[in-house]
């Protein structure tokens, strides 16, 4: 009957077709567009890793995807979760919050998923040109990885029968769990990096000969060779120098320790020789002797702390002058300090004010430096590529894997006739706190430490990078952002360029390309 | 509220609308037919809903939307309620929208025919303090001391905004709130009270006007949290027209309303003598509903 | 048969009812009240199938209307005057958006100053905006047609408005036929119309348009309305089958020979049908349907009975022109190749119709002091 009119009705005065046929993108003006901007975290972080972008890999639980991303910078994250003193949560803002993110657990958890996800590659390969990777500590172990992954055929020296270089001698258990490197070092070889133990440079083979076996050569032999500082009766008997302490009691020798032990030294290899120490059966009492204050201690200050609560005595401003031993025995019975301080030009000597520390034995850490005969028989036509404690002097484990990535990358670069990778400088500026937008979170709530790393990594306030907070999807008047693959896209079909999103994004994460 | 609970599937509200960027009223229709839906339908008076829900053969929303002239609102809101009982339509959520000319001026007598009824649905104004789909004339929610094309430089607006909320609580109606973009769980949260009363609710939704008000588009909701901060738009419920509860109260947030007053244009006129007025006015508007509350607390 | 006596707005309240409105909203106006007194009161009583309810103005009734029928629902108000005057834009509104409403206008003058006799410029103002307009003479007409009406605008999705004078109908009570509530409900039956609003089906109904598609629906308007005489005339075959008894758009009631006829609608059509009698050689056209106008049906009456001359009683003056139904009438007959001479009868404001004046008309023929335009006050 008047189906006609009811057809002219919604023909003419009703809309019943989606607006969205409607592209208001063509309106804009400027566009937001994904901006990433740098944060605290991974400008402190000595690997630069992109903690944001794994952490919200972690919150989404994708693990494989959270991996992929950390190892673009670190291959070992289940060994730096343990060993690297963790300066990204030092500037976290999520700490102005509540409290700093746990990044560390976290990165742990993604070394840790690894070790039991991983499945080695199926099918055969190309084995490209072979290199000589000579050390095996991080920065070696870091080479190899980057080189096995591109597809070199990797071979790595290691002097001592146990591989790990710094990871397995001069790391204490306590710090490093052994089984982590064991794992690590099974993937590596399951990537087909082969390991040649016992083999010195220098003594077991020549620059000349690996030259003529690989292609390229990779030196990371570290700093192992203590620093000579002349203190009279460094030579008697119970005297250690702190990496050879350490490696006889990770590779379970026993050093003959005799009760009270004195630590010379103020780096972290004093704070883990003395907490060895400490350790061992008829060590009663350990004290670690510094030259300088305690604020100049290069250790790091959770380690000394830790140190502190297990009881070692800690003397300050002490400078040896002398170690004694016994004339019968010639086993080391004290050592003689002066009272020192620095001042503008130096460490300063009072000589006029002594005092002894009666002991057993003496572990002197007083720094090491890189046994630069190794380029011994370099020939000046040879190439070669060198990274690691041995070119930086002795640095932390993070330093010597991401020097070790750089190389890798500059060999592969090198071998395949291109130049080599350009290195991020880190010039600008961190998000600050005041920065971010945290008030158009409604989600946003104070919180303490997660126990599980996805609600942990939840936390995340992803300064700089997009967290997917959805603040961006909340505030869209034009319904112009969606959630597609894992995260909010900006839908610039529609997008009519107003800047909202921009002007709220929490994370600092979008600009507005364009402007007005 | 998790952000993230939200998909597009939730949404009611289809993108390639015609409203400005940056729109205040836009957000606030995306917020409320989500919070509402989807069993809804929208009654629409004369605002620059008109135009952003589209012309035929297109649709801003998944609900019904039936427009209406401008002073019809409240009784069309009514009517649509009472007709969608008749067809057995119990459960559809019925929700007028009107601008603040379609409520506070030429919609007022409807709307207070409907509120002293008690009639069923949800009445929303998204006030932009003027009548800005035909170009920011002045209206009676245009605050004191802004620009409009009627009141052109260097002349402003004179007199208070009218006190709408007030003028909702003397009906003695079930529910009134007050709502801002930059708070969408707040919004929500009313939104979803209101629905599960019966009665007349009334939600007044302050939404800024990037071209109106002379600001940024970007600066939607940093304007509207401004507001709220200086105490310029406190969020606050009414319940019966006698229970006063805000909802947002900004004891760490509070921000001099020159702040608010300097982020927009409109208002570029304005001298520190009068801002200094202003402020006392909102310092004393603020006081009288903090009154409000505590009496009511009382009287609980 | 079971006469009542009753007034016209009784009829007009009773004709809602028995319809089985879903809804009634309404605003009171002299002389319009009783219509809404008498809902009520039935509503009182539980004698409403559907709601009854007060708003704040005519504005909103209307209003009111607009939202319920938009929802399906059947609905119907009543008003008068000032009242419709209000409702201005929404009578538009309605029609544009084919809202099938029915309500009931009582005439009466519109102010300056205030005065209540039953002037019909209030309707007749309202010409353009789209509603249909039946024009009743008697309280019978007027329960019949409004009940008729829902049925009319349910087929033609048009807005009908049923008008009557005020006080010589709205206050006048008569004998009238009101059909048992089970009858008139079996013949009009539910709602014959979809609603535009269904929860679930998005719809962005009368929000803004095109020029272009505005004349498309106005042709559609247009074209739809003018089948109104078509539809009234089988509603009406249909309702003399139940009834007994039937209307037409316009009637004739020309005694042979008779070249002149009044032309009137409303009270005044009654009136003249009382005094043909006494005017020689008279003939009255009964004009219900004013809009749609019947034109077709007009103009063959005039060739089937040869009129060479129309009155027409106009209780109503658009300043500047003159009566509403001259203006109409000399207009649709312009086509014809024999027009009669139209003569406008001029009660504007609303005095009675008397003998005298309708006496004093008729002999005012051309050529003996004709004028196209006579004031009735002139006449008594």
């Amino acid at each position: 009957m008047s189906d006609k009119t009811e057809q002219a009705v919604y023909e003419y005065a009703c809309g019943t077709e989606p607006s969205s046929l409607n592209k208001t993108g063509g309106w804009r003006l400027a566009a937001p567009e994904k901006a990433k901007r740098l944060s605290p975290c991974c400008k402190d972080c000595l690997l630069h890793s992109e903690v944001p972008d794994w952490m919200e890999a972690v919150k989404g639980g994708r693990w494989e995807e959270a991996w992929q991303i950390m190892s673009r910078t670190n291959p070992f994250p289940a060994l730096t979760g343990h060993v690297c003193f963790s300066p990204c949560i030092e500037n976290c803002n999520r700490g102005r919050l509540d409290q700093e993110l746990d990044i560390p657990t976290i990165e742990r958890a993604i070394g840790e998923w690894r070790f039991e996800n991983y499945q080695p590659r199926k099918g055969p390969r190309k084995i490209k040109d072979p290199v000589a990777v000579v050390g095996s500590g991080p920065a070696g172990l870091s080479c190899a990885f980057y080189l096995a992954a591109e597809g070199y055929k990797v071979t790595v020296f290691e002097r001592s029968p146990i591989i790990g270089g710094m990871l397995a001698l001069g790391i204490p258990e306590y710090r490093l769990p052994r089984d982590i490197l064991t794992k690590e070092l099974a993937i590596l070889e399951e990537e087909g990096v082969s390991f040649v133990t016992s083999r010195a440079l220098g003594k077991d083979m020549q620059l000349p000969e690996l030259a003529s076996e690989f292609r390229e050569i990779f030196l990371a032999t570290g700093a192992w060779l203590p620093r000579e500082e002349n203190i009279p009766g460094a030579d008697k008997k119970g005297v250690y120098h702190a990496l050879d302490f350490l490696s006889m009691i990770n590779t379970r020798e026993h050093p003959e320790i005799e009760d009270p032990v004195v630590v010379i030294g103020g780096g972290n290899a004093a704070v883990d020789s003395a907490r060895c120490a400490l350790r061992l059966n008829g060590v009663n009492h350990v004290s670690l002797v510094y030259r300088r204050s305690r604020a100049e201690m290069p250790a790091h200050p959770p380690e000394v702390e830790a140190a502190e609560l297990e009881g070692v005595e800690l003397i300050f401003n002490a400078n040896p002058a002398e170690i004694k031993a016994e004339a019968a025995s010639g086993q080391v019975e004290s050592v003689t300090f002066n009272y020192s301080k620095t001042n503008r030009e130096g460490l300063i000597v009072d000589k006029s004010s002594t005092f002894k520390k009666d002991c057993g034995s003496v572990i002197l850490a007083l720094g090491q430096e890189p046994d630069y005969s190794v380029f011994n028989n370099l020939d000046r036509e040879m190439a070669i590529f060198a990274g690691g404690d041995l070119v930086s002097g002795p640095a932390t484990v993070p330093e010597a894997i991401r020097g070790g990535r750089l190389e890798a990358m500059n060999i592969a670069a090198k071998m395949e006739g291109r130049s080599g990778p350009e290195v991020p400088g880190f010039s600008e500026q961190p998000v600050g706190f005041e920065e971010l937008n945290l008030l158009a979170r409604p989600d946003l709530e104070l919180q303490d430490r997660q126990k599980e790393p996805g609600p942990e990594a939840g936390r995340c306030l992803g300064c700089g990078t997009c967290n997917s907070c959805g603040v961006c999807y909340l505030f869209c008047p034009d319904v112009a952002v969606d959630w597609l693959n894992n995260s909010y896209e900006l839908n610039l079909d529609y997008c009519k360029g107003c800047g909202i999103c921009v002007v709220e994004c929490p994370a600092r994460a979008l600009a507005l390309e364009g402007g007005y | 509220m998790k952000i993230t609970d939200y998909t597009m599937e939730n949404e009611l509200m289809y993108s390639g609308h015609n409203a400005c960027p940056g729109c205040g009223g836009a957000l606030a229709v995306r917020y409320l037919t989500r919070a509402l839906g989807p069993n809804l339908a929208l009654a629409i008076t004369a605002s620059c809903w008109s135009i952003i829900a589209g012309a035929p053969p297109l649709t801003a929303l998944k609900c019904p939307i039936l427009h209406c002239p401008f002073p019809s609102a409240g009784a069309v809101g009514s009517g649509l309620r009472r007709g969608l009982n008749a067809k057995g339509h119990y459960d559809t959520t019925v929700v007028v929208l009107a601008g603040d000319g379609g409520t506070f001026d030429i919609g007022l007598q409807a709307l207070s025919g409907a509120a002293q009824r008690n009639e069923d649905y949800i009445f929303i104004c998204y006030d932009n303090e003027a009548y800005m789909n035909t170009g920011m004339q002045t209206s009676s929610a245009t605050p004191f001391g802004a620009r409009t094309t009627t009141r052109p430089y260097p002349l402003f607006k004179h007199g208070q905004k009218k006190d709408i909320m007030r003028i909702m609580a003397a009906h003695g109606i079930p529910y009134a709130a007050t709502a801002s973009l930059a708070f969408p769980q707040d919004m929500e949260n009313k939104l979803k009270k209101a629905q599960e009363m019966k009665g007349f609710r009334f939600m007044h939704v302050l939404s800024p006007c990037p071209p109106g008000w002379g600001t940024d588009s970007s600066d939607t909701i940093h304007l509207s949290r401004l507001a709220v901060f200086t105490n310029f738009f406190p969020l606050y419920e009414i319940i019966n027209g006698e229970q006063w509860r805000m909802t947002y109260h900004p004891e760490k947030t509070r921000t001099p309303l020159k702040e608010y007053l300097e982020a927009q244009r409109r208002f570029r006129q304005v001298d520190e003598v009068t801002i200094e007025a202003l402020q006392e006015e909102v310092d004393q508007d603020w006081e009288g509903l903090l009154k409000r509350v505590s009496t009511s607390n009382a009287e609980k | 048969m079971a006469y009542e006596l009753i007034s016209g707005c009784q009829a007009a309240a009773l004709a809602a009812q028995r319809a089985g409105v879903d809804l009634v909203a309404a605003y009171p106006i002299t002389p319009q009240t009783a219509i809404v007194e008498t809902l009520a009161s039935f509503e009182a009583q539980g004698e409403l199938k559907g709601e009854f309810v007060s708003v704040e103005s005519e504005y909103s009734a209307l209003s009111y209307c607009n939202g319920a029928v938009a929802a399906g629902a059947r609905v119907f108000t009543a008003t008068s005057s000032h009242g419709l005057a209000y409702m201005h834009e929404m009578t538009q509104w309605c029609s544009g958006a084919r809202f099938p409403i029915v309500m009931v206008n009582v005439n009466r003058t519109v102010g300056a100053p205030w005065v209540l006799d039953p002037d019909q410029g209030d309707s007749l103002s309202q010409r353009d905006t789209g509603w249909m307009q039946i024009y009743c003479a008697n309280a019978q007409e007027v329960f019949d047609i409004t009940l008729q009406a829902f049925l009319l605008s349910e087929e033609l999705l048009l807005p009908t408005m049923v008008v009557f004078d005020g006080f010589y109908i709205s206050h006048t009570y008569e004998p009238v036929d009101v059909p048992e509530m089970e009858q008139a409900r079996e013949f009009i039956g539910p709602p014959q119309f979809q609603a535009q609003v269904v929860p679930g089906i998005q719809a962005n109904l009368h929000g803004l348009s095109t020029g272009e598609a505005q004349l498309q629906l106005v042709r559609k308007r247009h074209e739809d309305m003018l089948r109104a005489p078509e539809i009234f005339a089988d509603i009406n075959n249909r309702f003399e089958k139940v009834f007994g008894r039937g209307y037409m758009p316009v009637e004739a009631v020309i005694p042979e020979g008779a070249k002149t006829a009044f032309l009137a609608a409303g009270s005044t059509a009654e009136t003249v049908r009382w005094f043909l009698p006494e005017l020689e050689s008279c003939g009255l056209i009964q004009l219900r349907m004013f809009r749609p106008f019947p034109k077709d049906e007009l103009g063959r009456i005039v060739e089937e009975h040869g009129l060479d001359r129309l009155i027409i009683v106009d209780r109503n003056c658009s300043t500047g022109t003159g009566g509403y139904f001259a203006q109409e009438t000399r207009a649709a007959l312009y086509g014809l190749n024999e027009r009669p001479v139209v003569q406008d009868l001029l009660l504007a404001g609303g005095i009675d119709l008397t003998e005298d004046i309708l006496a004093g008309a008729a002999q005012k023929s051309p050529g003996d002091g004709f004028v196209d335009l006579q004031w009735g006050v002139e006449l008594r």
